[in-house]
């Protein structure tokens, strides 16, 4: 058996469990990688030629548009797909000559035999639940220290190999200290642990592992994975790339971490922490997670285009972050390999489609960060001002009047009545626009106000938004004396969005309590009305402060001005509209309620409160008003502007499990998400892990369990792995760590023999240990770490440190890199900030992605500019001054310093030869350097030591763990 | 095969039998960098394999290609075809009057709302050569040299903001994520020279472009194959320059030492990754020398100066131009450069036709005139396709902000219709292709959209638009986004 075959026998055993004959074939292991290669690409998700699709079952078994059935159950023989892809005429063989080479007659016989036998069929591996299997007749079992561990010996075994020797003491312990902590052992550790190694090696090892799990770097370490898996920055991204302050929740994820809060609690509350029964500060700050989208504030662009793009990125980086499934492409279409409907994204994304934000500049909306006050505050104002309109809403059998003899005064543009009696506004508005108008109404109570879309059918709403920034009205007495009618509150008939609508009233006389309504968010700061975008027909019934006597002869006169934009340049005009009166005492005895006003008064002194409490602003997640949610369309082909059937909330029927379609939010995916029936959460995250301790994961295509990534080298240790974390560990992920790197795998010799080499170079059997390079902030982290400049503290605003000028370079911004001062210059690297349109230069070298979009897997690259780097870069020359100081405080003779720098830098015990090099290298660079006054005073002093230690920290033993 | 190959197929035989050597070579050296291997067949195409230790080793392409290598003007901020190339009589006789509305109907804008005014051409064009291209006045020099470029007037995208337009031009797709042309360019070619980068970026005009650093990212290709901006002020290269007071010799010494540390280690552990790191610090070392001797201005005479208008030490388009043959000459792939300034709205003098717009003109066409006579003098030409374009094109009517006046004479963003020119490498000189509408507000006839204009770009550097793929979120994922149905090569621009 070849090695390759032999790991698709292990692969297969996951399936054997299910109760085949033996001989039977299984589709997973021998039809569906058939079908992958030869027929998909045309019969497919995405094209479905003859109507033909190989990717539901119940598709094979009908009638194509040529009226041949491709498989008839148990008869081969006039099953049309055999019948084609035997057939010797070419323009009737599949696959089509030009497409690809016919198939093979074993792949015939196989597929012949599949039908014959029933043509069963099987999800998918990694659709089906995990399963724990039993693992027998292994040769060394002593060599199994954790029950992982006797999986990974299976796969070696099975391939004809042996595990290596254990590692020593100093490799395993810069292997996990960097794996762990993303920082390098300190020399005592080393020293302590070798002691113990042969005779004490295990409890040793236990007590250095906790004490690694315990350090407040292991949340550092390992909130650089997830935050690149969140596409998290400091920035919003697009053209002019502005700062956001969302760094609170960069910290959060260091916090979870540290703390070790289970994987469900940390996915539940990222993903809906909102929703939680009274969320805490800390739960509704962890779904800023998903604010870490993009927000386009480049002027002119459509802020509902980006709304929607951010929505769709949510969808895309659940998927992948989770489920490791590539939902991206059912946007457009059905999921061309995995039985995932077109529809069915578009229900996903309507679990993310009622939110609050809306691409607006300003991140609306946010929340005072981690500030119970602030919490308390604004759910108790949400709750009242509810309740105000509620009151308001409940009057019924009002007898509403148009305005008589109206008279239109638009600044610009025309305006005029239809027959119906709706306004209309037409012509070349301009920013900032007021509609005045005036007519006869009668003493009255209250004032409609209704805006409507322009279109009638739904499918083409939202629209541009309509706002009204500024609403006055006046009476005006026959002798033409006017009087300005000071107005009360505003019923609408769904609260949401940015503003609060009686801030329309903020800037009129007698409006100074409104001011405290406003809230600028970018293009407007309150108003009436429906912005940026107006999801539909609207009403607000707005309420004087005191009755409305209106004379025979008296008119009213209403202004309604029009200051706010969108796509942060353009108009939202109300263009449609109608305005009424109505005389009812239900209103009038809302006015004069002392209870309501007791209840607006707590609102304005909780809006006071709100705003005396000074602490970042985060962007979080928040749902529209249920009343107001805004509907789900899908997109044909995926085109936004071409919106077709409405669709609930839901997960795909693939996944389903237990989930419940009514009243799903959220919460509930969140909850199904890391349900026992979930088959990908668990596998998905354990593999995660893996990878960041191997190098590679178990599926290495991390981001892609589905068909069309790759599969799993050994299923058995994926799913004993994922149900351990589940169920045994409860989700804890530093069990689930400490169970990997205590295990005799992770225990390991790196070193690889040639003969290992060409079994597996690619190490996917794991008959070594893993050796990894540093990651990009490893690097940096290493450097001041040994050098002794590394500062310890945590959490904050992120930091400027040194950058070569010019780099940043952002149209329409003034943004600087302002280089920090004292320790934030050499704080770790997951504080530096994160600028999308401008990495750091020294990281995006090292393969750290821009954090435009989730990035479930960074591939290594070992390149020349990465050299120059580590050797010129002025960061890690400071750095390495810094560590010759540090080897000279140790001590002793040349030899003895330079064995210290070597242990220090790499844990390797440096023997004679090796010293030999650096000394000689040392005393060629003194020689070099001792008449030339200049260079050594550029190179701080100590020149020859520190360009020695810049050459041991460029050591391939330094860069790798 | 380059000295550095050598050198590694050296080191590499010093640590290994030949017999191991060459399952490393079929398998890759510590990794191989698809996801997909093994199950190709999907969609059309396959992924290229690329060794992960010798990323842009120089690889044929797929078919014979025109062009070597690419240089691309990229004047961001989207210049006006009103007033350089696409000359619309008609146009001038609507200035002043009121839009009609069925212009209107249906359109997105950046800026302009409710009834703008028409805005003829600013300028006076005349026809120039042999071929009668029309272009306008603003670019005396570069009308001498008409016979030689390949008009594109039908361009047309579908993004009509900055960000998002350059993404797609770029990338193919608007939003970040996606490979840039270059890379796609260096992952399919490899880069001729080694000591320097395959995929090269200067900016001008002071400002990064719209989208940033992604419009020469590796999107999911690896990041070896990402742009690498140069600087013609201070180091070319970022980190290039050794640390003060280390010279040439002092770094050789150290590296010596490193690399004889660095063998032990393979011996030691025969981790295939070193034998690549060992390669990459001298690679490193040699670009130390080679980047900073192309970049070196000064060595070139008085009289290409002049004829260049470059001054040594700033940051200009001319230089960028200048350094653009330099680079051309040592074997650079893919030279991007961008000029930053071209958003003429008429919000202020800067974005005003009359004057930001035409001091822009004066900037580009004494450098673009020379880099193509000097390409052309040196037989560089025909084996280097140059393209000059913006992200959109700029609407037959004036802004009007906020539905006021602009205090200048502008356009807004329009992306029904833009001009782009290539010359050189493969394509036909002294032809215009395609039309727009007759106020050049739309293309109408031989319509070309960015993907087509990327196929047309890949075919002449030897690629199958629809065969050079990565496999990515379940896809073979390509420069000419696969959901874009029906891209095809310019057949008309071909030589």
């Amino acid at each position: 058996m070849t090695l390759k075959g032999k790991l698709g026998w292990i692969l297969a055993t996951g399936f054997l469990t299910a109760g085949t004959a033996p001989g039977e074939v299984r589709f997973n292991r021998d039809i569906r990688p058939i079908f992958a290669k030869n027929c998909t690409a045309c019969h497919g998700g995405v094209k479905e030629a003859g109507g033909i699709s190989f990717i539901f079952r119940e598709r094979l078994l009908v009638e194509g548009e040529s009226g041949n059935i491709p498989v008839v159950i148990g008869k081969p023989e006039i099953s049309e797909m055999i019948r084609r892809v035997k057939s010797k005429d070419p323009d009737e063989l599949m696959p089509q000559p030009k497409h690809g080479p016919p198939l093979s007659s074993k792949d015939i016989a196989t597929l012949e035999q599949w039908i014959k036998e029933g043509a069963k069929w099987e999800e998918h591996w990694a659709f089906m639940p995990p399963v724990e299997m039993e693992i027998s007749g292994s040769k060394k079992q002593d060599w199994v220290s954790a029950p992982l561990d006797r999986h990974v010996l299976k796969g070696i075994e099975s391939a004809g190999l042996e595990p290596s020797p254990q590692a020593g003491a100093a490799e395993w312990l810069r292997r996990v200290s960097f794996d762990l902590t993303g920082l390098p052992p300190v020399v005592e550790d080393l020293s302590s642990l070798e002691k113990e190694w042969e005779t004490n090696g295990h409890g040793a090892r236990e007590r250095i592992v906790d004490k690694l799990l315990a350090s407040p770097s292991y949340g550092e370490r390992w909130a650089s994975v997830w935050l690149d898996l969140a596409r998290y920055a400091d920035t919003t991204g697009f053209e002019r790339d502005p700062h956001r302050d969302i760094w609170p929740w960069r910290d959060w994820v260091i916090k979870a971490f540290n703390e070790d809060k289970p994987y469900d609690q940390f996915t539940i509350e990222q993903m809906a922490g909102d929703l939680l029964p009274d969320a805490t500060p800390d739960q509704i700050l962890a779904t800023a997670f998903h604010r870490n989208t993009q927000t386009n504030s480049e002027g002119g662009t459509d802020d509902e285009e980006y709304r929607v793009a951010a929505v769709i990125d949510r969808v895309s980086t659940v998927w992948t972050t989770w489920q490791a499934t590539t939902f991206g492409c059912v946007q457009c279409h059905s999921h061309p390999y995995d039985p995932i409907a077109h529809d069915e994204f578009y229900e996903f994304m309507a679990f993310f489609n009622g939110s609050e934000d809306s691409d607006l500049g300003n991140d609306y909306p946010k929340m005072k960060t981690a500030n119970a006050e602030w919490v308390q505050l604004d759910r108790e104002t949400r709750a009242i001002r509810e309740e105000l309109d509620a009151a308001g809403r409940a009057i019924s059998g009002v007898k509403w009047n148009n305005l008589t003899a109206p008279e239109f005064k638009p600044q610009h543009g025309t305006m005029r009545m239809d027959e119906a009696g709706l306004i209309l506004s037409e012509g070349n508005l301009h920013n900032g626009t007021t509609h005045t108008l005036s007519g006869a109404s009668g003493t009255f109570d209250a004032l409609r106000l209704s805006i409507l879309p322009k279109s009638e059918k739904p499918a083409d709403w939202p629209e541009m938004g309509a706002l009204v920034t500024d609403f006055r009205m006046e009476k005006i007495s026959p002798d033409g004396k006017r009087t300005p009618i000071p107005m009360a509150e505003v019923i609408s008939d769904h609260l949401f969005g940015p503003f609060d609508p009686v801030s329309a009233f903020a800037n009129a006389p007698g409006g100074e309590k409104f001011k405290r309504f406003l809230n600028p968010v970018g293009g407007a700061s309150g108003g009436i009305g429906e912005f940026p975008r107006l999801s539909g027909p609207r009403w607000f019934v707005l309420l004087p402060e005191k009755r409305v006597e209106l004379a025979p002869g008296d008119r009213i006169e209403i202004s309604l001005k029009q200051g706010g934009s969108a796509n942060e340049s353009q108009g939202t005009f109300v263009k449609k509209f109608r305005i009424e009166t109505a005389l009812d005492d239900h209103y009038a005895a809302l006015r004069t309620d002392p209870e309501r006003a007791a209840k607006w008064e707590k609102v304005f002194s909780h809006r006071d409160r709100i705003a005396a409490i000074k602490v970042t602003e985060v962007p979080v997640m928040r749902d529209r008003n249920k009343a107001a949610k805004r509907e789900t369309r899908v997109f044909a082909r995926g085109n936004r502007m071409n919106k077709e059937h409405l669709v609930k909330a839901d997960v795909p029927d693939l996944l389903r499990g237990k989930f419940q379609a009514a009243d799903a939010d959220r919460l509930t995916m969140a909850q199904w998400l890391v349900s026992a029936e979930n088959p990908l959460t668990a596998r998905v995250m354990v593999n995660r892990l893996w990878m960041e301790l191997f190098g590679t994961g178990i599926v290495e295509s991390a981001e892609d369990f589905g068909t069309s990534g790759t599969l799993p080298s050994n299923l058995a240790l994926l799913d004993h792995l994922a149900l351990r974390f589940r169920n045994d560990h409860q989700w804890s992920v530093k069990k689930a760590l400490r169970e990997m790197v205590l295990s005799s795998t992770y225990r390991q010799a790196s070193k690889a023999s040639p003969a290992l080499l060409e079994k597996d170079p690619k190490n996917r059997l794991l008959a070594r240990g893993p050796r990894n390079r540093l990651s990009a902030e490893m690097i940096r982290d290493q450097a001041l770490a040994v050098s002794g400049l590394l500062s310890p503290k945590v959490f904050g605003a992120p930091v400027y440190p040194p950058q070569p000028p010019g780099v940043w370079n952002s149209v329409y911004s003034g943004a600087a890199w302002n280089e920090s001062k004292g320790e934030d210059r050499v704080r770790r690297a997951i504080y530096t900030y994160v600028k999308r349109t401008s990495g750091f230069p020294g990281f995006l070298t090292f393969d750290a992605p821009s954090r435009d979009v989730c990035s479930a897997r960074r591939i290594t690259s070992n390149t020349p500019l990465q050299a120059l780097v580590t050797m010129n870069d002025p960061a890690h020359m400071e750095a390495a001054a810094a560590f010759a100081k540090g080897i000279r405080a140790h001590g002793g003779d040349l030899r003895g310093q330079l064995a210290f720098a070597v242990l220090a830098a790499t844990q390797i015990h440096a023997d004679e030869a090796m010293l030999s090099e650096l000394e000689t290298l040392y005393t060629d660079l003194e020689k070099e350097l001792v008449n030339d006054a200049e260079a050594r005073a550029k190179l701080g002093g100590d020149a020859a030591m520190t360009l020695t230690a810049n050459t041991i920290l460029n050591m391939d033993a330094a860069l790798v763990r | 095969m380059t000295d550095l190959e050598q050198q590694i197929r050296h080191a590499s035989l010093e640590q290994f039998t030949r017999r191991h050597f060459l399952a490393k070579c079929s398998t890759g050296l510590g990794a191989m960098w698809l996801a997909g291997l093994g199950q190709n067949a999907f969609g059309a195409g396959a992924p290229l394999v690329k060794d992960a230790a010798r990323p842009l080793m120089p690889a044929p392409p797929m078919l014979p290609g025109k062009a070597k290598r690419v240089i691309y003007l990229h004047m961001a901020g989207a210049p006006s075809q009103h007033e350089l190339f696409d000359y619309k009589p008609e146009l001038k006789k609507l200035n002043g009057q009121e839009c009609p509305q069925e212009f209107l109907e249906g359109k997105q804008f950046a800026f302009i709302q409710g009834i703008p005014k028409m805005l003829g051409p600013q300028f006076e064009f005349k026809q120039h050569g042999q071929s009668g291209a029309w272009i306008s006045d603003r670019l005396p020099m570069l009308s001498t040299l008409a016979d030689e470029l390949c008009f594109i007037k039908s361009m047309h995208t579908d993004q009509f903001n900055h960000g998002p337009a350059q993404l797609l031009v770029h990338t193919g797709t608007q939003n970040p994520g996606a490979p840039s042309f270059g890379a796609w360019a260096t992952y399919g070619l490899g880069s001729e020279n080694q000591n320097l980068p395959g995929f090269i970026v200067l900016t001008s005009g002071g400002k990064n472009p719209d989208a940033g650093k992604s419009v020469w990212g590796s999107g999911y290709l690896p990041s070896v194959y990402q742009g690498v901006q140069c600087r013609s002020q201070g180091e070319p290269v970022l980190y290039l320059q050794n640390p003060p007071g280390v010279s040439r010799d002092i770094r050789r010494r150290s590296l010596d030492t490193l690399d004889r540390l660095n063998q032990r280690i393979v011996t030691e552990t025969g981790d295939t990754e070193t034998v690549t790191r060992i390669a990459q610090y001298e690679m490193a070392y040699r670009m130390q020398m080679h980047a900073t001797d192309a970049f070196d201005l000064k060595a070139e005479d008085e009289a290409t100066h002049t004829m260049y208008g470059t001054e040594p030490g700033k940051e200009s388009f001319a230089n960028n131009c200048l350094l653009a043959r330099r680079l051309a000459e040592r074997g650079v792939k893919f030279i991007q450069l961008f000029d930053w300034g071209w958003d003429s709205h008429g919000t202020d003098v800067n974005t005003s036709l009359q004057e930001g717009f035409t001091n822009l003109c004066t900037r580009i066409d004494r450098p673009i005139t020379a880099l193509l006579t000097d390409l052309k003098r040196r037989g560089l030409l025909e084996e280097t396709l140059v393209v000059w374009g913006g992200e959109f094109g700029r609407t037959p009517m004036q802004e009007n902000r906020g539905g006021g006046n602009n205090r200048f004479v502008g356009r807004d963003h329009n992306p029904g219709a833009f001009t782009v020119w290539m010359a050189g490498g493969g394509v036909k000189g002294g032809t215009s292709y395609g039309e727009t509408d007759p106020i050049g507000y739309e293309s109408i006839k031989d319509k070309v959209s960015v993907h087509d204009l990327h196929a047309t770009m890949l075919h002449l550097l030897g690629f199958d638009h629809e065969k050079l793929s990565y496999p990515f979120q379940g896809v073979n994922q390509r420069l000419t986004n696969i959901t874009k149905i029906g891209t095809k090569v310019v057949k008309g621009v071909l030589a």
